[in-house]
């Protein structure tokens, strides 16, 4: 193999690809990228359930394939003067892959290409095109609730299903941990209707957000019930699924919680991030006291001291008090972007929804605390 | 099909033996037991071969008159009985099995000579066959001789274990039984070696329980013990425990005596861990010898063919007796660390053991540079006290007899905090001290606010075993104060609809089954307990002074005021002591002062 390339072609590429490879792996060859020289560059890197690919345009002078260390590559490329032109030889025959821009030159020790694990399988008969900003919004406003609790792996990552019947069709993204639940809605894209639900991995997620970042082309998505590949710009990314079945959410998403405040979106985060300085707790209880006209957020702590801050709310009726993890209500009011809040209640315990009145594809579940 | 039939006397026998007697450690239990009950001051035990090949036990005892000799290796045939209730039990045996049961597995012969008849009495059995009684000489007393245990029964022989390993469990349960009757003179000898030579131990009942402790123990063990002593309904506990800087990484040293009888409750045992709580790390275990007396009917002891386990009328009572007592005795001693790594320290100073600057000048060097060297040793002349720049009154200097833990005086390393005591030297740990006044103060703010409870999206149901859903379910309102709130759901399950908000996302699961059988066997909510405690040690570690900090002095006088005042202060989270003490005489020692 020999050919040459921008470095800053190759360092963004490389860049995205070298985020999977993980730094302490048993499997020497997972520590490394694939290199095939062919028409242009291509990189490919994988930890067996995820794996990236990358093309950029190269001189190539031979045709061939190698890999070499990632994490050391993506080093050296990155510690190279900018507007510099990489050439990469592999003599045939050769356990060395040879380095050289300008006056530098490295010699790197290189794994055969074919111990490098084959991606692929079986045929993913679902195909459809999604608008990026379609993608992003299911991604950005759901990745909050993942759970990290590794024991229910099942809830490690966004639910993606086709949700309703005929014209009102739409794709969902939904998390949660068991606390707090985030449902997204987009409009289904052509050709998503027999799409298998499927729960995409939280390594996946951020890999694919980062994949999106930018492009304006629509992705492409090519999805079985146990793999995904999406294709955005000149990248490729390939992720098993989790093998598991997400829970009915639907039966536990109220939906005649009668007791409903709206309140200004902004000022309540800032008043919420305020009181719950003084709950230095973990849990961070904060309490919100409804009644006609007003809201009242306060946290008290044996340690701390007291806080509380009045806000103008829309409320009828009698008062009602709840208390809530004051992380969980920031995560949440974080993901909307509409000047209002609607918090539909039915009491202290019970499963309280909120809702962006400007943007309909944004519901949001979340658990009282009792405090 | 083979018909039914009833078994032969000897297999009965032998059968029984397997219960009884299951190893040479078992064999010497049962007659060091009836030893005891025969009212002996002083007992012998001699082993052969792990106790296989002999058993001694030579005892002052009332001895068995002649013609009782045959009864006493019947089946069932007991002098320790006085009626046929089984209810108030006050020997160690009272079955009539140990001696049929030891003869149907062995070669066994009984001497005998109660004080004041004539000559003694000697019976042979050997299985079915019984020899005597025929006159003897012997001593006052019984002397009970067992050979070639197990012989007949090679099933048995097969799974006892090395020699060196059944010998080790015959010690034990002379050293438990030893420790139980500290009056009682204990001499165990094995392939003739003296393993044990316990003196009667004179003195108060505590007292002398004291002495066996650490004559068993070790002596090392003295400083580190703390007595306990409570009454409550007429249940008496008594008994020394380890200082929790003092506990060993093995269980073997909790001694566990009711009623005289060494047992290995596991109520008791669990009341014992309960009481350390998270004075504790994980895996270290207290050294404890906790007596427990209380009226014989109140307490069954024919629970266990060994009879090391009993059940008692009222575990609650029991339970909280053990756990409220010994919590206070060790909250009484919170200031104090382990004698024992004072004393380690102590060795570590010992003069010559390591290199001083100030070492006499060498006389091979000129008498010039000697002097200079002399002279370049000699400790500065002190400065003069600098007024602080702004003239900022200094915080009153505290009097170092006014506190336990005395006046700082300096900082080491940024991280040790050096005081001066009444009568000694005190050495702090910053960090550790600090986490565990953090760790306290959580935790007195968890108890008075009441643990926040995180509601579910999703309630958890979980299977329970028979039993554990009851014994769950009775305690609802508890589970609720510590912040789980749980329903029934079906038979044998619950539904957990709130768990205690700082244990994040954990799944409850597995804490409500681990709960389940802590609540089914022993009654307790620890493991609840234990695991909001043990968020509350991450959260103090986190938060707390670390090493390498500097300290000002009347920063480090707030925190040794603080340790005064917390319980618990003498050890962090972790297990390990916050502090030690050099007496005034300790360092006296170490120049040859004393």
């Amino acid at each position: 193999m020999k050919l040459a390339i921008e470095r800053a072609a190759l360092l963004r590429s490389l860049g995205h690809v070298q985020n999977v490879v993980e730094r302490r792996t048993t499997i020497p060859i997972l520590n490394n990228v694939k290199l095939v020289g062919g028409d242009g560059l291509e990189l490919v890197a994988t930890d067996l359930d995820l794996t990236l690919l990358a093309r950029e345009p190269a001189e190539v002078g031979r045709r061939g394939a190698t890999t070499v260390p990632a994490h050391t590559l993506f080093d050296i490329v990155r510690k190279l003067p900018e507007g510099a032109t990489v050439t990469l030889e592999q003599q045939p025959g050769s356990a060395e892959l040879e380095l050289r821009a300008g006056r530098s030159r490295f010699v790197l020790p290189t794994l055969p290409v074919d111990d490098f694990p084959a991606i692929g399988g079986e045929e993913l008969e679902v195909r459809f095109e999604i608008a990026p900003g379609d993608l992003v919004k299911l991604i950005d406003k759901a990745r909050f609730a993942i759970s990290t609790e590794e024991t229910r792996y099942y809830l490690n990552g966004i639910h993606f299903h086709v949700a309703g019947a005929g014209a009102t069709r739409t794709l969902r993204g939904v998390a949660t941990d068991g606390h707090r639940l985030a449902r997204i809605e987009v409009a289904l894209p052509p050709g998503a209707e027999r799409m298998p639900p499927v729960i995409v991995p939280r390594k996946t997620v951020g890999e694919l957000r980062k994949l999106v970042e930018g492009v304006e082309e629509p992705v492409r998505v090519a999805v079985s019930a146990s793999r995904i590949e999406l294709t955005a710009g000149g990248a490729r990314l390939l992720s098993r699924l989790i093998d598991g079945t997400f829970p009915d959410y639907e039966r536990v998403i109220p939906t005649n919680n009668e007791r409903i405040a709206v309140l200004a979106t902004k000022a309540f985060a800032e008043a919420v991030d305020r009181v719950a300085t003084i709950s230095m707790e973990k849990a961070r209880p904060i309490k919100l006291a409804f009644e006609t006209g007003r809201v009242t957020v306060s946290a008290v702590s044996p340690e701390q001291g007291r806080a509380e801050e009045e806000l103008d709310c829309v409320w009828q009726g009698e008062p009602l008090e709840i208390g809530f993890n004051a992380r969980y209500v920031l995560d949440m009011v974080a993901q909307v972007e509409g000047p209002e809040l609607r918090i539909e209640m039915a009491n202290a315990a019970a499963p309280t929804v909120v809702k962006d009145p400007a943007d309909p594809a944004l519901l949001f579940v979340l658990m009282p605390m009792r405090v | 099909m083979p018909a039914i039939r009833v078994l032969p006397e000897e297999v009965v026998n032998r059968i029984a033996a397997g219960e009884v007697v299951e190893r040479p450690a078992s064999a010497v239990k049962e007659l060091v037991e009836n030893a005891l009950d025969a009212g002996a001051r002083r007992i012998g035990v001699t082993l052969a071969g792990g106790g296989r090949g002999l058993i001694l036990v030579e005892d002052d005892g009332c001895g068995i008159p002649a013609e009782e000799l045959p009864l006493a290796v019947r089946r069932h045939a007991t002098s320790k009985l006085a009626d046929d209730t089984l209810v108030r039990i006050a020997t160690l045996g009272f079955r009539g099995e140990a001696l049929p049961s030891i003869a149907a597995v062995a070669r066994l012969a009984i001497t005998s000579r109660p004080p004041g008849a004539d000559s003694a009495f000697t019976l042979v059995v050997e299985g079915e066959r019984v020899e005597g009684p025929r006159p003897s000489a012997g001593r006052p007393g019984t002397r009970v001789e067992v050979r070639d245990l197990f012989r007949r029964t090679p099933a048995r022989l097969k799974f006892l274990r090395s020699e060196r390993a059944e010998l080790q469990a015959a010690l034990e349960v002379v050293e438990r039984l030893a420790l139980a009757r500290p009056e009682v003179g204990f001499v165990l000898e094995a392939e003739g070696r003296r393993l044990l030579d316990l003196a009667p131990a004179e003195g108060e009942r505590l007292e002398r329980t004291a002495r066996r402790a650490i004559a068993l123990l070790g002596r090392d063990l003295a400083r580190d013990l703390v007595e306990v002593e409570a009454e409550r309904d007429g249940i008496r506990l008594f008994g020394l425990l380890g200082l929790p800087t003092a506990a060993r990484s093995d269980p073997g040293a909790q001694f566990l005596v009711v009623n005289g009888r060494p047992v290995q409750d596991r109520l008791l045992k669990s009341a014992l861990k309960a009481a350390y709580g998270d004075l504790l790390a994980a895996g270290r275990h207290p050294v404890a010898a906790l007596f427990l007396e209380l009226p014989p009917e109140r307490v069954d002891v024919n629970v266990h063919p060994a009879k090391i386990e009993v059940r008692f009328a009222d575990p609650g009572t029991v339970r909280g007796l053990v756990i409220g007592s010994l919590r206070r005795a060790l909250a009484e001693h919170g200031q104090r660390t382990a004698g024992r790594i004072a004393t380690a320290a102590l060795g570590t100073f010992r003069p010559g053991s390591t290199t001083f600057a100030g070492r006499p000048p060498s006389p091979s060097l000129p008498r010039g540079l000697a002097e200079t060297a002399a002279a370049f040793q000699a400790p500065l002349a002190p400065l003069p006290p600098a007024a602080p720049p702004g003239a900022v009154e200094p915080p009153a200097e505290p009097d170092p007899a006014a506190y336990p833990l005395g006046a700082a005086r300096a900082q080491l390393h940024d991280s040790y905090i050096l005081a001066q005591t009444a009568d000694g030297l005190v050495i702090v740990d910053q960090h550790a001290a600090h986490e565990r006044i953090v760790f306290e103060k959580l935790k007195a703010g968890l108890a008075e606010g009441g643990v926040a409870r995180q509601v579910l999206l999703l309630p958890e149901v979980v299977e329970l075993g028979p039993g554990e859903r009851e014994a769950l379910l009775e305690r609802t309102d508890e589970l609720l104060a510590l912040g789980l709130a749980i329903e029934p759901f079906g038979p044998g399950a619950v539904l957990v609809r709130e768990v205690p908000a700082v244990l994040g996302e954990r799944p409850s699961g597995e804490l409500v089954r681990a709960l389940a059988k802590e609540l089914a066997s022993l009654g307790s909510l620890f493991t609840l307990e234990a695991a909001i405690g043990r968020v509350a040690a991450t959260a103090a570690c986190h938060g707390s002074v670390r090493a390498g900090r500097r300290l000002s002095l009347a920063e480090m006088d707030a925190l040794l005021r603080q340790m005064e005042r917390t319980p618990g202060a003498g050890q962090c989270n972790h297990g390990r002591p916050t502090w030690i003490e050099l007496k005034r005489a300790d360092i006296e020692r170490l120049f040859a002062r004393r």
